[in-house]
């Protein structure tokens, strides 16, 4: 049985690794001898199989295939239907982990407990939803832990490095930046910050449109009129965007079988114009970590690139301009994710990490010197604090007579509360006749999994409500319903 | 110099509820999982005004227009503000609530734009 084993359940590519006796992570290869596994989903018309992988990814029927699932797992209302039935992200991501759980386990023993990586930003349901995913999968999730932590940790260990380390982490889906302070064998996160639909996928779709245009303009026709010729253009795109990172220029000739071939020719400079808005927002998140860790450029002692998408000439330049000094690559950008897991598994215990998130409540907020009041989002947990935590604050009742107290628990940092998300409730019953004023203590825990527990304590009468903070709003399976699709899930035959 | 003020917050948003409101329990320090929580938590319009994006449903509106920058700005304080919205609206992209997310899309692409104009390009 292997001890140790970390997942990393990419947009695009999805790997499992293990720690060896000799404390070396190394990256388990599925059945069909691949190191890592596209995170695709085919679902075969004909016969009872799923497949995942490379198979789904080139034969398949583009309508009955799924791709990029994790780009949805935030989303609540987000369902892919095949033969009449709804699948869920966290379905088809249960499909991607039963076959990493399947294959690796015939290479190193049962897989039963892992270490799940996660972008920095994933919300409360897209936690959750990977969480059930594993579960769907027969895997108990020891931890999730942020991707570029995992990088990080993987990228120390081999690296030897001391010091403060920019984790830039650009994926086929998310941007994460992360910085983190190296002191002998211990690591403390310093911030984590993270960019939704920021990644490969995106400077595929715009190459994409520049293949469709040149088509058009050549051609006079469009350059795909389906799912499964938009799906081959696009291949041919992400396969240009590889090129372009390694030549100056790329020529490809590409058509449909209606309207005939075109000759594709792109330079590297017009797809560095393509994507500078996307590489200008990545700037921009590395500032807004920076701000966050009260942190210079000059402060850092090492810059590490992580995700394929790193691979991109101009990612590189723009890094290495910004701080003054070029950036590292950790390694195998593809796979260290997911090596890194295997080692947190292990090292978690010397790994300090920080809250993901600011948790707090909406309060009318009274400002003594002008005498405005607003209503604000009132943080207790600011994002960043070293975990685990518990903090309290104070606050007044405003009405008399006031029968129940409503706690909204938000998650998010902004202090205008249409900017946040509230994520829970809790209300407390306190005695009547009371006049406005009325202290109450709201305590909020964050533990070292990312659980948070609120306390309400009503000071005048003692009474008091303690809560887990978990999202149950939509997209969210019940546990029962969580049961009943992982034993059907187990039952079905993935290859 | 601020004092906060706990409210019930149904009644200060006068907001419309997706669902019945959790049951208070009288029981004290009991321990139990949130069960009914609103499924779209956001505000109501009536409590809040609406984010600059928008509100600009009538006539288009430039990617200065967007991000609240003025002619009396200097470069700092439009450095400033940027950097707010950015973190804002970066947020805003990963909300629970789909309409909020599309709201940060297109105030993400103006954040850049005006970023562009004023920095000069990467």
């Amino acid at each position: 049985m292997a001890d140790y084993v970390g997942i990393d359940l990419g947009t695009t590519l999805s790997g499992l690794a293990y720690l060896k006796p000799d404390g070396n992570p190394e990256i388990v290869p599925n059945a069909d001898g691949e190191r890592l596994t596209p995170s695709v989903v085919y679902f075969d018309a004909h016969e009872d199989v799923k497949l995942v992988g490379s198979a789904a990814r080139d034969g398949g029927d583009p309508e009955r295939t799924i791709f990029q699932i994790k780009r949805y797992m935030d989303d609540p209302d987000h369902v892919v239907k095949i033969d009449n039935k709804d699948w869920t992200p966290s379905e088809i991501s249960a499909l991607i982990l039963s076959k990493l759980k399947r294959d690796c386990a015939r290479i190193v023993g049962e897989i039963n407990e892992v270490v799940i990586t996660v972008p920095a930003n994933f919300n409360e349901l897209a936690r959750k939803s990977t969480i059930a995913a594993a579960e769907m999968a027969g895997m108990k999730v020891r931890r999730l832990v942020n991707e570029p932590t995992a990088a990080a940790v993987y990228y120390a260990h081999t690296q030897g490095v001391q010091g403060r380390v920019l984790v830039f982490d650009l994926g086929g889906g998310t941007l994460d930046v992360t910085i983190l302070e190296v002191a002998g064998d211990s690591i403390r996160i310093l911030t984590s910050e993270g960019a939704r639909h920021l990644g490969g996928g995106n400077f595929d779709e715009l190459l994409l449109d520049a293949y469709d245009q040149q088509y058009r303009k050549q051609v006079d026709a469009p350059l795909y009129n389906d799912e499964r010729q938009r799906r081959r253009s696009l291949q041919a795109a992400e396969d240009a965007k590889k090129m372009l990172s390694k030549l100056q220029r790329v020529s490809d000739t590409i058509g449909n079988d209606t309207s005939g071939l075109a000759r594709i020719d792109l330079s590297r400079e017009q797809f560095e114009t393509m994507i500078r808005r996307m590489i200008t927002r990545s700037l921009m998140l590395v500032e807004q970590a920076l701000d966050s860790a009260k942190l210079r450029t000059s402060d850092m002692d090492h810059v590490v690139l992580v995700g394929g998408s790193t691979r991109i000439p101009k990612v590189k330049t723009m890094l290495e301009k910004f701080f003054g000094k070029q950036p590292k690559s950790c390694g195998n950008v593809d796979e260290c994710v997911a090596l890194g897991a295997a080692l947190f598994a292990k090292k978690s215990g010397r790994i300090q990490e920080v809250c993901n998130a600011s948790y707090g409540t909406l309060a009318m907020v009274y400002n003594a010197a002008t005498g405005e009041e607003k209503l604000m989002n009132s943080i207790v947990i600011p994002k960043n604090t070293v975990i685990p935590t518990s903090r309290t604050q104070l606050y007044q009742t405003s009405e008399d007579n006031e029968r129940v107290i409503e706690v909204d628990i938000t998650q998010g940092e902004d202090a205008d509360p249409k900017y946040v998300d509230v994520i829970g409730r809790i209300t407390l019953e306190v005695p009547p006749n009371r006049p406005k004023g009325c202290e109450v203590a709201v305590t909020f825990s964050y533990d070292e999994n990312q659980r948070v527990r609120a306390l309400v304590v009503d000071k005048q009468s003692g009474r008091s409500r303690e809560v887990a903070v978990s999202y149950k709003g939509a997209g969210v399976l019940s546990d029962e319903e969580l049961k009943r699709r992982s034993t059907h899930l187990r039952a079905m035959r993935i290859e | 110099m601020f004092k906060k003020v706990l409210q019930s917050i149904s009644k200060s948003l006068n907001r419309q509820q997706t669902g019945p409101l959790p049951t208070a329990k009288t029981e004290a320090a009991k321990r139990e999982v949130i069960g009914a929580v609103v499924s779209h938590p956001k505000p109501s319009a009536a409590a809040a005004p609406k984010p600059d994006a928008v509100a600009a449903k009538e006539t288009p509106r430039s990617p200065e227009e967007l991000c609240g920058i003025t002619p009396k700005m200097n470069k700092e304080q439009i450095r400033d503000h940027l950097k707010m919205l950015y973190r804002r609206f970066n947020q805003s992209a990963s909300s629970l609530d789909q309409k909020t997310r599309s709201e940060a899309d297109t105030m993400l692409d103006a954040i850049v734009a005006v970023r562009e104009k004023h920095f000069g390009q990467i």
